[in-house]
Formats: C-alpha cells, structure tokens, sequence
C-alpha cells in the first residue's frame, strides 16, 4: 500500500516537473526578411496514400523546376531548396508536415494536393504568416483566407462551363451523378446557382464512392429522370466505369462529365463508351492542338517538351498545378524577396500571369485567380481528346 | 419493372460474389472457428495475378488456373505460418492473426501491383438485353460458376468422405479425433478450400468489379456479414445470404439512396445480430464443466 | 499485490521524468511525432483495457476517435462552447453512444463483437459523409489550437507538455482499474467465465462499463486531435486507424495499460521509419506502404511474444519464485465455521428443485429429479459415470439452462438465470474440472470471491483512494480462508503452480469467500491426500455445524456416506433413491445400480 502512496507523490512530483517544463519557453522561429542564403520552398504533398497519384507527379515537377531554376543560377541570385514532406494523404499527416515546414523555416509552402490535407494545413499557414498555395481544387481552401492562395481551378469555374454548353444546346435539366467524396461536394447547389439565370437546375442527383465499380442502381434512377442532359461527376477509375455502365445500360440521352477526368486512365478504361462526351478541361491535355494564338501556348508546350525530356512521360494536370504554383512563388520571390508580408502582398497582386492551368488573376478577395476561360471544351472522339469544334 | 429486374440482376451479380466469399469464411470457420479475415485479400489477389497473366499472353483457362493456384498456396502456407503453430486458438488471437495476414497481403499487393484498380478482360460473350433488361456476358458468367461451385461444394460436404470428414471435426472434434481425422490436416485443407473459393470470387468478380490492392476488405467484410446471415456454418446459407445481401444492396441504392450502398451490409449484420442476441449460430452447449 | 505495486513506483517515476523532459531533448520532428503517439496512445490505453481486461476486440475504435473529434469540434466552432466543457461534453458523448451500442452489442460473443464494431466504424463514417450539419466529406474544420491564461499551446513541444499530464493521468485512472475490483473480476472472467459468474461477477455488465470507459478515451483521444490538427473529417472514423489501435495495444502488451502508450510512440515510429525506408528499397512504391510493416509486427508479435513489449520487459525482471516450504497443518478445531446473523435457521429449506430435466439433442441427461436442500445439512448427490451429476449441478447454479423443471433458492425462481444471479442469492459452486483462475495469484483467486462482498466500482477504483480501505479489509480476510484450507504459504504464488489437489482446495476457499449459505461441491475429494481428505471432511462439518447447507458430487462413496447427513442417487438421469445413508446403503434399486458393482 505504500507504494499506492508513493505513487501518488511521483504523480505530484511529474505534474510539477511537467509545468517546470513547461514554461521553459522555447525561442519561437521568426525568419522573416533573410535576404541571404538559398530560398526555402516547402512541398507538403500526397506522395503516398489515397493522393499519391496526384503528388507524385507534382513532386516530379517540382524537382524539375528546381533544378531548373537553379541551373540557371538561381532567384535574384539565390538558390533554391526544396523541402519535400509526405503528408500521406491524410489531414493530420498534413498537420504534421507543416509543422516540420515551421521549423525549417520555409518561406513558402506549396501544397497539399487534395482540399482535406490542404485545409489542415491553412490554419497552420494563416497563424504562423507564412504563404502557402495550395494544388486542390475546393474554394473553401482559400476562404476569407490572408495567406492561403491556390492554383486549381474551383469548381464553379468548371461549371460555368457545363451551364454554358447545356445553354447553347437548349438544355434545361440536368441530371447529375456524382463522386461521393469531397470532389462532388457542392456541385449540384453550384451548379443550380450557376445555371438560375438561364433556367438550368439538376432534377435528380445520385452518388457513387470514389471506389464504386457497380451503378446499375443510380443509372436506373437518373435514366427515370429523363433529363435533357446527364453530367457525370468523378476522377477514374470510377468515372469511366460508370460511363461505360452508362452506355451499357443503353442510355442515349446526352453526357457529360467534369475536369476530373483529364488522363489517359479515363480513355483507356472507358473505351469506345467514352466517345461522344463533352467535358471541360484544362488546356494540358490537348495543348498540341490549341491555335499559336492560344496565350497559354507557349508555356504548355515547354512544359510538355521539358516534362517529356526529364521523365519520358506526360505531365497530368495536377503536375500543372504545382508547375504554376511554383511560377508564381519564383515570381514572387524575384519581385519581392523572401520578406513574407511582400511575397503574400505580391501574390495577392499577380495579374495576368500564364501558368500551364490558366491565366491567374488575383485580388484580396480571390485567392484562386482563375475563371472559365481556364478550360475548354473537349469531347473524345476515337479514344482521344479533341478540341469540341466551334467554340 | 423493367428497373426491378435490372435492379435485381445487378444485386444478384454482386450477391454471387458475396457468395463465394462467404463460402470461404463457412469453410474455414466450420473447422476451426476462426473468421479469417484475409478471405477477401484472397479474391484480390486472384483478381490481380490474373490480370498480369492475361497481360503476359496467356490464354484464359491458364490464367484462370495460375490465380487459383497461386491463392490456394498463399492459403496454405498462411494457415502453416500462422494458424497452424497455435496450441490455443483464441477469438481475440484469431482475429489479430488474420487481421495481420490480411494486412501484410494487402500491402504486398500495393508494393507489387500498385495503388491503381484495373479490371480483367471479360470472359467472353455478347451483352444482350432481354425484357428491357441489358444483360453482360460477365453477370451470366459470375452467376453460372457461382451456381456449379456452389453445387460443387454443397456435394463435397454432403457426399464425400473428406467432406463429411471436415464437419465432423465442426461439430465433434473429439470423436473426429478418435476416429482418426487430424484437425490440423483438416484445417490446413479447410484454408485451401477458402483459397479456392476466394480465387474464383476474385477472377469472377474482376472484370466487372475491378481489383485493386485494397478492394479485399470491403468484399470481405461483406462476404462475412453474408456468411453471419447463413448461420457461419451453412453452405446454402452462405449462398443465400450472399444473393439476399446483393441483391438489398441493390434495391437500396436503387430506391433509397446510393449513398447508403456501403451501410446496408453493417446495419443488417448488427440489426439481426441484436435481434436474435445469442447470435445467429446456436449457443453450443456447456458440456464439459 | 503490494509488491507489484512497488515494482511500479519507478516505472511512474521514469515516465513523467520521460514525457516532462521529451520536448526538451527531442528534434522537433520527433516531438511533433510524440505528439501524435501521446494522442493516439489515448485511445490505444482504451482498446488495452477493452482487449486486455475484457477480452473482447473491437476493431471500431476509430468510431468513438471521431466522435469525441466530431462532438468537439461542433461544440467549439459552432456554439463557442469553452474547450474544456466541451471536452467534457465530448467524451460523454463517446461514452453514451457506446453505451448505446454496447448494450446489444456486448451480448454478442468474439467474432461477432469483432466485426459487429467494425461495421460501426463504417457506419459512423459512412453517417458523417451524408451529413451536411457535420459538413459532408469536407469535415468540421477550423478549430483553433487551445490557449488558458493567455497562453497558446500551439508548437510540438507546448501541445506535448498540455498532452503529457492528460495522458499520465489517464494511464493511472486505467492501471487503477486494472488493479482494482473490476480488473480482478475481469481478469478472472478471461480465465474462466463460468466461474467468475458463479462467485457473483456480472460478466456482461462489467464488460459493458469497460466498453464504455474504453470509448471514452478514444473520445478523449478525438477531442485532442482535432484541437492539433484543427480538422475532423469522415477519415477519423476509418478502419485503417482502427487498426492501427489495436496495433498500439497489442505491440504494447494487452496485459498492461503502459504498453499502450509505449506502443503508440514504436507504431508511430515505425510508421515514420517505414515510409521514409520502403521508397528507398523499392523506388516506385507509392500509397499505404507502412501498412506492410503493421501485417507483419502484428502477426509476429501474436505469434511469438503474445504479451507484447510488456512481457519482454517483465521477463527481464522477473525474479524466480521461491518454493514453498511444507504446507501448514491448521490445528485440530471443531468449532463451527462462517456462521451468519440472517441466514435461515438450520433445517429451513434453501433450496428446493422440482422436475428437472435437460435434453441434449435426442439424449435426455437429467429426467425429472426432485429434492430439497435445508440450511445446516450435508446432501450427498452420488451415481456411476454419465448419470447426470454435474448436469444436475450445472442447471442449479444456472451454468446451463433447464428443458423443462425448476430451481427455487430461499422461494425465488432462479432457473435459466445467469450465474451470477445464483450467487447473488448466495450460494456458490465449485468445478469437477477445475476453473483456477490461472493468471492471478492464490491470494487473488479468493479476492474474485469477495466480489459481491465488496463495493468499489468502476469509479470509485478508479480514483483508488476510497477502495483502499475496503482492498486491505479485502486481503485480510483472503488470507484467513487460505489458512482454513491450508494454503496461507503459497498465498503469493500462481495459482496456476499449484499442484492439481491443492487447486482443488484454493477453489473452496474461493467459494467460501462469497459467503454462501449454499454451497456445491463437484468432487471435491478427487486427487486429495488422505490427510488432505481428512482435514476437507472436519471443514466441511464445521461449515454444516455454522449453518451452511452443502451438496457434494462425490465419487468416494464411503467418505460420502460417512458424511453426507442425506444421500441422492442419479442412475441415467432420474433419481433412484434419495434418504439417510442407512436407508440409501440398503436400498436393492441402488444395489443393483450402483454399489452392487463397488461393494
């Protein structure tokens, strides 16, 4: 029994040592305005986990253009260095990589490539002034947000598109089937917002998980509204297979589907069901047949060949993201050093700008810096992606 | 009505699949009260040999046969590694063990195949609509084998020697030993048979279901929440409550809503698990004591 | 116990000098990894307790992680309740929908418990998806670091410091647990159900309140996560944490509530070591590579050091115990033993059971018996192998419930009730094979008996220091019914070490420790010495002369009839004579039967 007490005093005695230590204040890290030395970039990306086919590719650009940058001497005569952090695909291994950036003592910090990730790391950016972009797609991410910009386009600029089309078309209800994960959040209240003017709103909205292999059940349903025009909502695989269940199930009324599917994954699961589908995307996929007037032209062509020469592969659209989001940082960091305030202020103030996603335009007001004419209109004709001809 | 059926069809495909899967818990569980949880890794695992087979050139009854044999040796060499060398099986040992196997498949399969699901080339044979109702060639394919399996095994337990042998050691291990059957041959033959079922799930299934490193655990899951509405020991209840878990997932996807497709499962195995408490299995008998 | 206890005196010490000075000494990486470890190492202390003490596994235990996250997180952001009521608030929550669930869910067995919370796991994710008060897919987010007295605890090392005194705290509250009265009754349900349930221990009940406990620190576990990360989102609920639970626990040791914690920090580790190794082994490996790590420690460790990092620790410091010296001799004493105020007078009728009958499949093993007990008497129940004995004593005692008769104690119907009721009802049994407690000492073993004559709780155990008294009143009067039986030398050693007789011996005096003014005795003669014998024979007339009324199973037919004041004869299940020894002697029906063969 006496070491029941004995116990209670070591209790007492740990508490003590613990608030002992507790205020045993370490220097906290400051950072700001070193003008020497190389300029700290922090990737926190989904290297690994259910993201990792977005990051690696994003990892990969970044690696490139470093190593770019730097050949070429550097910014303002200053180096690069990257700090790459896997945050795993989750939020709290976001949370944790950030912190690492803090104590590094980045200057800025590009990321995460999925909207949950990069809304764990937002408050992190927000209290500690540091500059963060990030690759996701979600308007949330930058909010009402002072130091939290992004490169993606949001969604609303995506359906812009879609309303646009189904208004040149004549058509009014949209019946809309989409991926039950944060990608197909919202989009029916956006789209009905969106398409009010012009009398477009969705009559039936059905859901499938990212994983989903089985839509016979929300086909039915949405084959039963009888809309004018069906918009599939997903990333593949299960965005293909559903279109193939589509076409399968022998539903003719007219299709589309969103940026989500921008890669060679969808052409080849899908197949020949995939011919015929409109949908709007960003310019990387069909960059060979844009006209030379096309402002973006250039800049997607070099990074197609410079892409192609390091990796022998073709960049995805979310190697896109991080190429502009890294433009955009080096742009910064010329115009204004490493100071925070005035990489955030210049950030803020970028106009203009082409990058490989779209011409990025912000204001305090717009963190994201892109509208609809970031993507175009492409269907697939023959298992490839075609400029939709006339517009 | 032509949705119904549509709507049914589809259900009865997936409930074809849950079929199999939760003959693979029956055949293992009968013989030594374990639920392996690695029976759903077993279908991936099919699922993706087979398509790197086809991918090699071979032709479909070879790939049919690799799978399946490299499942039933991964089966076998499982139950040595892991069941075999335990003296006191424990639902808790039992559970962690194959928690672990599964666990360890799964990643083996990310490491080797990737993160990415693909499907296998359908079997063969024209899609058709009939009544209205769109038919694959593939759904008539998963729900024929999964008919001739399940005769198959249902003759194997009632007809054959080794059969009666295996539910014998369920239901009387001492006088299964007396007369002369070792539970452990027993078990080790109880997990190839889950490895075989599996494997035709898994080859079945892949073509229209897809197989990805991770897809094993909700096939699994479900495969045993099949199982559980069967009774855990009967082969016909294991069918039947594959097809009636299919065919309710369908039907609630289809008229309730689709996002509660994954839901169903669990909230039937919990609703009939409290409605009849004492489990669906009958309460073996204190003997002994 | 007390010597256990010591023995635990420098582990608290080492551990808060550790966790005190960890932020000081550690890179930021790693502390910021010791954050993680310190929070998820909440939520394994709960699964430890639910695995180790209960012996159910739950594979949900991600659902009340994301509840607690949920629950604080709505509280905090929406409605601005203060971060500590709503902490509160939060781990109630945990604990109510366990309670909840648990109430039919417990009454499930192993695997069913297993995958039963499994699906609730999905479920909890799949509800918090379609809800968009609880913000869909996207979560509950913005929930800000926590600040007292103007102080934020926003790096790895301030939120280590808030976390530390937490987690200390908790580990006492769960070792409390484990070593009080519930963790004994526990610990012994592990060992044997049926006899715990038969020395008063509700098993479901228990087990229920260390499900509900164990939910509350995984709520406790959510509350701090999403207060670091800021985030909640349906992924707090997912299976690959709840696995990544019961890796903690089960690395950690189930045994003890320290490894839990300690499991947490190598899981978390390894985890770290993994990803950051896999890609340099295999270049292209992309996703969940560590998961290959988790299968393979999980298994490994089951397979090879199933007590995990605790049980490595506990061997290195293992001391032998020493042999016990020749068992004591109690002195010759006839007087009358364990009277009781209140207990019906001597030939009051205890017990009274009519038609009794239990069918097993097409066998019927028990065919209509009738007889009654009275208070103050010795009955003899006596037959050949196979006749139905033990099933008789199986059905009184409630182990097994009737086809068709019924069991009346002091008039209450008892018949198809649970163990424990029988021995709420005082009145107790012990075991043809025997049911020691195997894990716990000799001393232990008789603790368990005094459940019902103890009242610390859940709560009380916990804070420890009200129980105390009761735990010390509690050891005392172990150690007199060890020296009525024998036993007080080997007090301290496993009961698992002793030999088969004296097993026999410590199971008597575990039942005496209920108190019982009923008492069943299946064989307890069989593989006693003949001093032994002679010494269980004058227990037993002094437990008869205080009032006790006695049934004994026995195969020694003569000590039985020297004896039992009344004997009952069971040939293929039905009772073929029942009277005084004399009258039974003589009776030709048992003659032939039964003592024909032996006389």
């Amino acid at each position: 029994m006496v070491g029941t007490r004995g116990v209670g005093t070591v209790a007492a005695i740990a508490a003590l040592l613990v608030a002992a230590g507790g205020c045993a204040e370490k220097s906290g890290t400051t950072g700001t305005g070193n003008n020497t030395g190389p300029i700290r970039i922090g990737a926190v990306l989904d290297i690994t986990g259910a993201g990792a086919s977005l990051g690696v590719p994003e990892r990969m650009t970044l690696e490139m253009l470093t190593s770019q940058v730097n050949e070429a001497g550097g910014v303002n005569g200053r180096k690069i260095e990257l700090i790459t952090e896997d945050n795993r695909s989750t939020e709290d291994g976001a949370a944790k990589a950030m912190n690492v950036m803090l104590s590094r003592n980045v200057d800025i910090v590009i990321g995460a490539s999925r909207t949950g990730p990069s809304l764990a790391m937002r408050p992190l950016a927000e209290s500690n002034n540091v500059p963060m972009i990030s690759l996701a797609a979600n308007a949330k991410i930058v909010e009402g947000a002072k130091w939290t910009f992004k490169t993606a386009q949001n969604d609303s600029a995506v359906l812009q598109n879609i309303v646009d089309h189904a208004k040149s078309k004549g058509w009014k209800k949209v019946g809309l089937l989409r991926d039950s994960s944060g990608f197909g959040e919202g989009v029916a209240e956006t789209l009905n917002e969106l398409g009010k003017p012009s009398g477009i709103s969705v009559v039936a909205t059905e859901k499938f998980a990212p994983d989903a292999t089985e839509f016979t059940a929300q086909l039915i349903n949405l084959r039963n509204a009888r809309a004018d025009m069906n918009l599939i909502w997903g990333i593949p695989p299960a965005a293909a297979l559903a279109q193939k269940a589509y076409q399968q199930l022998g539903i003719t009324t007219p299709v589309m589907q969103s940026h989500g599917i921008g890669n060679q994954v969808f052409l080849e699961t899908a197949g020949t069901a995939g011919d015929g589908l409109v949908a709007p995307l960003g310019r990387l996929v069909v960059a060979d047949q844009l006209p030379d007037s096309d402002p973006q032209k250039q800049v997607l062509t070099k990074f197609l060949v410079d892409y192609d020469r390091t990796y022998r592969a073709r960049p995805s659209t979310f190697a896109g993201h991080a190429y502009d989001a890294f433009q955009l940082a080096v742009e910064a960091f010329k115009a204004a050093g490493t100071d925070r305030q005035k990489v955030r202020d210049h950030l803020e103030r970028v106009k203009g700008f082409v990058g490989v996603t779209g011409v990025f335009t912000m204001t305090p007001d717009n963190h994201s810096g892109l509208g609809k004419d970031a993507l175009v209109m492409v269907t697939v004709n023959a298992g490839s992606w075609q400029i939709l001809p006339g517009r | 009505m032509a949705d119904l059926l549509q709507l049914l069809l589809a259900g009865a495909s997936v409930g074809a699949v849950y079929a199999l899967t939760a003959l693979g818990f029956v055949a293992v569980y009968t013989v030594s009260q374990v639920v392996n949880l690695a029976q759903g890794e077993f279908a991936a695992l099919a699922g993706l040999v087979a398509i790197s087979a086809v991918g090699g050139g071979l032709p479909l009854p070879a790939v049919v046969v690799l799978a399946v044999g490299t499942v039933v040796i991964v089966a076998a060499v499982m139950q040595r590694l892991t069941i075999a060398p335990v003296k006191r099986m424990t639902t808790l040992l039992s559970i962690i063990l194959t928690l672990g196997v599964s666990t360890t498949l799964k990643a083996a399969m990310l490491l080797i195949w990737g993160a990415e699901g693909r499907g296998l080339t359908p079997f063969g044979g024209h899609d058709l609509t009939v009544a209205g109702v769109s038919v694959q060639a593939q759904q008539l394919w998963i729900l024929g084998v999964t008919a001739v399996v399940a005769v198959a095994v249902g003759w194997f337990y009632e007809r054959t020697l080794a059969g009666k042998a295996l539910r014998a050691c369920a239901e009387q291990p001492t006088a299964a030993r007396l007369v002369g059957i070792s539970i452990a041959r027993a078990s080790l033959l109880s997990f190839v048979i889950a490895g075989l079922l599996g494997a035709v799930a898994g080859v079945l299934a892949s073509p229209i279901y897809f197989s990805a490193w991770d897809s094993g655990l909700a096939l699994g899951l479900k495969g045993f929440v099949a199982a559980t509405l069967g009774g855990l020991t009967s082969v016909r209840g294991a069918i039947a409550g594959g097809l009636v878990l299919g065919v309710l997932e369908s039907l609630v996807a289809g008229y309730v809503d689709s996002g509660l497709r994954d839901a169903v499962a669990f909230v039937v195995l919990i609703a009939v698990l409290v409605i009849r408490p004492g489990g669906v299995l009958r309460q073996r008998a204190a003997a002994g004591i | 116990m007390t010597g256990a206890r010591r023995g635990e005196l420098p582990a608290f010490a080492a551990l808060a000098l550790l966790l005190a000075v960890f932020p000081l000494v550690a890179p930021d990486s790693v502390v910021n990894v010791g954050v993680y470890a310190l929070t998820y190492g909440l939520a394994a202390i709960g699964l430890t307790l639910l695995m180790g003490l209960a012996g159910q596994v739950s594979l949900g235990q991600a659902a009340f992680f994301a509840v607690g996250g949920y629950g604080q997180a709505l509280l905090v952001t929406r409605y601005e309740v203060p971060m500590v009521v709503a902490a509160g608030a939060s781990v109630g929550l945990a604990m109510l929908v366990a309670l909840l669930v648990g109430l039919p869910l417990l009454r499930l067995r192993g695997h069913y418990l297993a995958l039963a919370t499994l699906g609730l796991g999905i479920i909890v994710t799949v509800a918090a998806t379609e809800s968009s008060y609880l913000g869909a897919t996207s979560g509950l987010y913005g929930v800000g670091k926590p600040a007292f007295g103007g102080r934020r605890y926003d790096s790895p090392a301030e939120y280590f410091w808030l976390l530390a005194p937490v987690v200390f705290v908790a580990l006492l509250v769960a070792r409390n647990v484990v070593a009080g009265r519930v963790g004994r009754a526990l610990g012994a349900v592990n060992d044997s159900e049926v006899a715990a349930e038969c020395l008063g221990v509700n098993t479901f009940r228990l087990r229920l309140q260390v499900f509900v406990l164990s939910a509350g620190y995984a709520g406790l576990a959510g509350v701090a996560y999403v207060h670091w990360i800021g985030v909640v989102n349906p992924n707090a609920a997912n299976f690959p944490l709840s696995v990544e639970f019961l890796l903690m626990s089960v690395l950690g040791g189930l045994g003890s509530v320290w490894g839990a914690v300690v499991g947490a920090f190598a899981v978390e580790l390894l985890d770290e070591g993994l990803r950051y190794g896999i890609p340099l082994v295999i270049p292209d490996a992309v996703g969940e590579v560590q998961l290959i790590g988790f299968g393979v420690v999980l298994t490994a460790v089951i397979l090879f050091i199933p007590g995990g990092l605790h049980q490595i620790v506990k061997r290195m410091s293992r001391r032998p115990t020493p042999p016990t010296e020749d068992p004591t001799v109690p002195a010759e004493d006839d007087s009358p033993l364990l009277p009781r105020t209140g207990r019906p007078e001597p030939g009051t009728v205890l017990l009274e059971v009519r038609d009794l009958t239990r069918h097993f499949g097409g066998v019927t093993a028990v065919d209509g018996v009738s007889f009654d007990v009275a208070a103050g008497e010795i009955l003899a129940l006596i037959g050949p192998n196979g006749a139905g004995k033990t099933t008789c004593f199986n059905m009184i005692s409630g182990v097994l419930a009737p086809s068709a008769g019924s069991v009346r104690l002091g008039g209450e119907r008892i018949d198809g009730r649970k163990p424990h009721v029988f021995a709420r009802h005082r009145a107790t049994r012990t075991f043809q094979n025997l049911q020691i407690f195997r894990s716990a000492t000799v001393r232990g073993n008789v603790a368990v008996g005094r459940h019902l004559r103890s009242r610390a709780g859940m709560l009380r155990g916990a804070l420890v220091l009200p129980a105390r008294g009761e735990e010390r009143r509690l050891h005392e009067r172990a150690d007199d019914l060890l020296a009525l039986v024998g036993l007080t030398a080997e007090a301290d050693r496993p009961a698992a070490d002793l030999p088969f007789g004296r097993q026999r011996l410590l199971e008597i005096a575990r039942a005496l420790a209920v108190e019982p003014d009923l008492l069943l005795l299946d064989e307890p003669m069989a593989g006693l010495s003949g001093g032994e014998r002679r010494e269980l024979v004058r227990l037993l007339r002094r437990l008869r002369a205080g009032g006790m009324a006695v049934v004994l199973v026995e195969h020694d037919v003569e000590a039985v009839l020297a004896l039992a004041d009344r004997v009952a004869v069971l040939d293929d299940g039905r009772l073929i004579a029942l009277g005084k020894p004399d009258e039974v002697r003589t009776d030709p029906a048992v003659v032939t039967a039964y003592l024909g063969v032996d006389a």
